[in-house]
């Protein structure tokens, strides 16, 4: 479903830079989750993934195509991020929205789909509510929300929990669950805490040295 | 708070040097309030201050406004306590305003000496040096030199002219005034006639004469001495006025002693001495313009004779005060169209 | 959602206290002229009418195009990070607002006046004369423009920075269009600071005497300070000149309060700029880097015509002036002290402003639209109060209170400099000190921090940068400043603008043209060194 194939990555020629290797496979319906402190090639792998960085060699394989050199926007992937997910000045229906129709006009279907994934999300009825006023729970619902209306393929979450309680953490992770396996695509989880990983994760890696490496 | 205010004491200790030392010395002190350009180091003012306080046993000040009306407001402003003993550099088109004031005392000079192109017997305003408004141009880029107001309106549509706002500027308002005396009645549809070849009014002399000198108008309101400047200063020959069959504007500048003065002896010391030799002889090449008197010296080489006196244009004050605000908006109105 | 309030006493009191002292002293002024004006009188004529008619209009479109500009400009340097001279060219662009308006003007009419490169080339290319002329409207807009459209992109290059770079992945991931990329990412970072910037330039070009004068071309375009000129020179009816003044006062002041008095919003922050100029698509990078060059060349044009024109200066006799070093002097020292105040009064108001304006201090207190107002008008001083009134307001309080006259005269300077520098200052600084605070207040006040703590561990490393160019905004500004000081001359003192129109009334356009290289390359070094004495060795000029 996803596939890294020695994709080899560094910041700079520089000999101290660090440089980066991964290999790794994702099966359909399944999260891999990332584990790794701070500064180890976490958000670098994600932004490999997602097309925001390019590798110096090696492929990045979705659904059996080559996405390697193809821009963020033209690959089948959707991001939670820890927080910033939103466009504070839009409205929670309209940060939905527009992950539907980012490049046309919106219709009254993407309307209906975007409030239902809302009130999948338990927000029925904050449809008008600005983003800059929500909690950091709602706001992570909201960008949930979004990624379930746009059935992206691939999902990448980068902490999407950290700056969650836990009664928070509890409720959405059935919902991030279903954002993956519900059509068959595939997640990539990076985060530095073992317990979200076990909580979302089928398997867990770890990220040393570079590299990829299996644990447990 | 202390290293502010020892800054501040600082910048201010550097402005108070002359103050301080006029103190000091005991002697007689007399305050001459001026406009700037008769005050800076290479205006008249070092060579007035030097030749004066060789005869009169006293510390001549300069303090300088940014204009002569400037000067004459301050005072106004300080009234009584002025210390102003003179007010040097008033034209006669605010002369007027300034006798109005009634802040002003008898001068008590011998103006008989006087060389001005105009009969002069003011007991209160002594004149110390004129001129005459005219346009200079470069004779190098304007081929047709116009001899009159009628003939510079035709010239071709790109030949253009800088003139100052007549109310914020002096010379600005002396235009208005030199074309209301050749033209009287007709004044209006002169400056209609004139408003094409205008490109643009600025605030002051200094803002027109810095565009003329970059090359953006072939001429410039100026003075018939300002090409004495340039060939005397810079050996610069390119530089002329045209002179008009109308006759120029004629702007007398004088002075005056302040009535409420501490020192009114060496005040009307000094404005006897403003008509000797020793004065005249440093107006022409520091202030530009043509000395009160005929001195022994004469005029300095490149410097032109002044226009003829049958040219001279000048306008009784009276007569300016009560008329300003209407001509003013009759030129306003003209060039607004 | 409720928020529980937030509210730190102490750092009200010295913003408080700074306001309170420029609207004293602004009344003050006021009194003394209207204790000597023997009552208002004021013909609301049709003149009167049109001028403030034509003001207005030109006020706004100089506002517009200078915004358009300077947005088009912050936007495309923001994101070509890695662009050539970048730090140097912001310093430039930074140069124009601070120069004397004459050095500005002959700068411009060298390039685009009748006798202009710009016409020269047009001539050379196609034989033709250009049509064009820098007299009249498009002078007055083109001048505005070059003035202001620098403050904006200075101010807007840094709140683009501050877009937190999920915003960005998230606008590309999407594959959001540039346009929408610019109208849901870039434009809500740079909305909050747009309207104190429209509001200060507005005042600016409200305000503006010589540019519309000398480049206006007609006395069909006039301002009120003209009319308030010729009511003190000419016919030195104070009662005129105070009414003519409070018009002006009322119009901005309404101004002031329909824009002042408006609540922050956003509060995303974010420290170093991640840009994803290689995502932009070649259109786009393209157009960003064609609109850098095209501003870098209209920009620097004037510069150097300065320059060149500054070059022919006999240099060796002009520095040896005593003259010359005696304004130099005076101008370095008034210019260190008026910044001094302005980054403390500066610094202070934005800290006191954020107070009321962010919904979870003390926006919901009762007062507190007024104290925002009040902190709005203090700010905006110098802008709305004409130079001529300034002072001589101060010239009259100077009688009144005695001292020696000199000390006033650098009071008066340095309180010109400050006001000037002040609207400035604060249209920087709030904003980052509004987001320092919606970003940290909850962390601040959980972990007790004292105020000094605070300062050192969160405003001062988020505001240093801002710091630093308001620092050199400042000084550049009374560097280049004519000052109030006509009323109070002296035979010594004189500063280096001063200096030059001297020269330049006396026929010494030479030794003008040299002062003037000086005070361009003072400005210039200033705007490169200050700021990194600021933000440490980290980068130059933003």
């Amino acid at each position: 479903m996803l596939r890294l194939e020695d994709v080899r990555f560094a910041y700079s020629h520089a000999a101290d830079a660090p440089r980066f290797r991964f290999d790794m496979g994702v099966e359909p319906g399944t999260i891999a989750g990332v584990i790794g402190a701070s500064g180890t090639g976490k958000s670098t792998l994600l932004d490999l993934i997602a097309g925001f960085q390019t590798p110096q060699a090696g492929r990045v394989v979705i659904d059996g195509e080559q996405v390697t050199g193809l821009p963020p926007a033209q690959r089948p992937v959707s991001i939670l991020f820890q927080n910033h997910n939103l466009f504070e000045h839009l409205s929670a229906l309209e940060n939905v929205v527009l992950g539907l129709a980012p490049r046309r006009r919106p219709t009254a279907a993407d309307k209906e789909t975007a409030a239902a994934a809302l009130a999948r999300v338990g927000l029925a009825g904050f449809e008008d509510h600005p983003a800059l006023n929500l909690s950091g729970g709602q706001a992570q619902r909201v960008a949930l929300a979004r990624t379930l209306a746009r059935r992206s393929r691939v999902l990448l979450l980068d902490e999407p929990f950290s700056a969650l309680d836990e009664d928070n953490r509890a409720d959405l992770t059935p919902l991030v669950r279903a954002a993956v396996t519900e059509h068959g695509g595939a997640g990539v989880l990076v985060t530095h805490d073992l317990n979200d990983c076990e909580r979302l994760a089928d398997r867990i890696l770890e990220i040393r040295d570079g590299q990829l490496h299996e644990v447990g | 708070m202390t290293w502010l205010h020892k800054t501040l004491l600082a910048a201010a200790f550097a402005t108070t040097t002359t103050m301080a030392a006029t103190a000091e010395g005991g002697k007689r002190e007399l305050i001459i309030y001026t406009y700037d350009a008769f005050a800076a180091d290479w205006g008249p003012a070092p060579g007035v201050k030097a030749e004066f306080e060789k005869v009169c046993d006293c510390e001549l000040t300069f303090v300088t406004a940014d204009s002569s009306i400037g000067a004459l407001r301050k005072v106004q402003l300080e009234g009584e306590a002025t210390p102003a003993d003179i007010v040097l550099g008033l034209d006669t088109n605010i002369a007027e305003v300034a006798r109005a004031t009634g802040l002003f005392a008898e001068h008590g000079a011998d103006l008989s000496a006087l060389s001005v192109p105009i009969e002069w017997n003011d007991e209160v305003f002594a004149p110390f040096d004129y001129s005459y408004l005219a346009f200079v141009y470069n004779t190098e880029k304007l081929e047709t030199v116009p001899g009159s107001f009628e003939e510079l309106a035709a010239l071709p549509e790109d030949v253009k002219i800088i003139i100052q706002d007549p109310r914020s500027s002096t010379p600005g308002l002396g235009l208005v005034l030199w074309v209301k005396q050749a033209y009287g009645e007709r004044a209006g549809e002169i400056w209609r006639a004139l408003a094409p070849r205008v490109l643009t009014v600025t605030k002051s002399w200094s803002d027109a004469y810095g565009l003329f000198l970059k090359g953006e108008a072939e001429l410039v309101l100026s003075y018939t001495t300002s090409p004495a400047y340039h060939r005397i200063a810079e050996s610069d020959q390119r530089f002329a006025a045209a002179m008009f069959a109308e006759g120029h504007h004629l702007q007398v500048e004088v002075a005056a002693i302040v009535k409420s003065t501490d020192q009114p002896e060496l005040a009307r010391q000094f404005m006897a001495f403003m008509l000797t030799d020793a004065f005249q002889d440093i107006i022409p090449t520091t202030n530009w313009t043509y000395p009160a008197i005929e001195t022994a010296n004469g005029l300095p080489e490149g410097f032109d004779p002044p226009v003829a006196a049958d040219k001279a244009l000048i306008m009784d004050g009276a007569d300016v005060e009560a008329n300003r605000k209407a001509w003013i908006e009759e030129w306003r109105a003209a060039l607004s169209q | 959602m409720t928020v529980r309030p937030i509210r730190i006493h102490a750092s009200v009191l010295p913003g408080i206290a700074v306001a309170a002292m420029l609207l004293l002293l602004a009344a003050a002024l006021l009194a003394e002229l209207a204790v000597r004006a023997t009552g208002l009188t004021l013909a609301f004529d049709r003149e009167l009418a049109r001028i403030v008619a034509f003001t207005t209009m030109q006020a706004a479109l100089s506002t517009v195009l200078s915004l358009v500009v300077g947005i088009a400009l912050a936007w495309s340097l923001a994101h070509q990070q890695r662009f050539p001279g970048r730090g140097l060219l912001i310093a430039m662009f930074s140069a124009a607002l601070v120069l004397p308006t004459l050095i500005v003007v002959l700068g411009l009419v060298s390039v685009l006046g009748r006798s202009g490169w710009a016409g020269d080339l047009y001539n050379a290319v196609t034989g033709r004369s250009p049509g064009f002329s820098i007299y009249g409207l498009s002078g007055i807009l083109i001048a505005h423009t070059y003035l202001n459209a620098s403050f904006v992109v200075r101010t807007l290059v840094n709140r683009l920075e501050a877009v937190p770079p999920e915003n960005r992945k998230l606008a590309h991931g999407l594959g959001l269009s540039a346009w929408r990329r610019f109208r849901l990412v870039d434009w809500p970072a740079c909305a909050p600071s747009v309207r104190g910037l429209a509001v200060t330039i507005f005042l600016l070009c409200f305000t503006s005497f010589a540019i519309v004068l000398v480049l206006g071309g007609s006395p069909r375009y006039n301002t009120l300070e003209v009319a308030i000129y010729e009511a003190v020179r000419f016919e030195f009816d104070l009662g005129r000149a105070l009414a003519l003044a409070l018009v002006q006062l009322a119009v901005c002041a309404a101004l002031v309060a329909f824009v002042g008095g408006l609540r922050a919003t956003g509060r995303s922050i974010h420290g170093a700029a991640t840009m994803f100029a290689h995502l932009q698509g070649p259109a786009v990078n393209r157009l960003q880097r064609t609109i850098i060059i095209a501003a870098a060349i209209a920009f620097a044009l004037p510069l150097i015509a300065t320059l060149i024109d500054g070059s022919r200066a006999e240099f060796s006799r002009l520095l040896a002036e005593p003259v010359f070093a005696r304004a130099a002097l005076t101008s370095v020292l008034i210019a260190i002290v008026s910044a001094a105040i302005v980054v403390t009064g500066s610094v202070a108001m934005a800290l006191t402003r954020r107070q009321f304006t962010l919904a979870n201090r003390w926006a919901d207190a009762r007062g507190s639209p007024l104290a925002a107002l009040a902190m709005s008008y203090s700010a905006s001083l110098y802008l709305v109060f004409p130079a001529l009134v300034l002072g001589l307001g101060f010239f009259l309080l100077a009688r009144r209170l005695g001292g020696p006259a000199d000390l006033w005269a650098v009071a008066a300077l340095i309180t010109a400099n400050v006001t000037l520098a002040l609207p400035f200052a604060v249209a920087v600084l709030v904003p980052t000190a509004e987001r320092a605070a919606a970003r940290y207040d909850r962390l601040a006040v959980s972990l007790g921090l004292a105020w000094s703590t605070r300062w050192r561990a969160i405003e001062w490393p988020l505001m240093r940068a801002d710091i630093g160019y308001v620092a050199a905004l400042a000084l550049c500004l009374s560097l280049g400043d004519l000052g109030v000081i006509a009323l109070f001359g002296t035979q010594d003192f004189t500063t280096l603008p001063w200096l030059m129109y001297q020269k330049i009334g006396a026929y010494r356009t030479a030794d003008a043209a040299g002062v003037a290289l000086i005070l361009l390359s003072l400005v210039l070094a200033t705007f490169i060194f200050v700021p990194r004495l600021f933000s440490g060795a980290r980068h130059a000029a933003p």
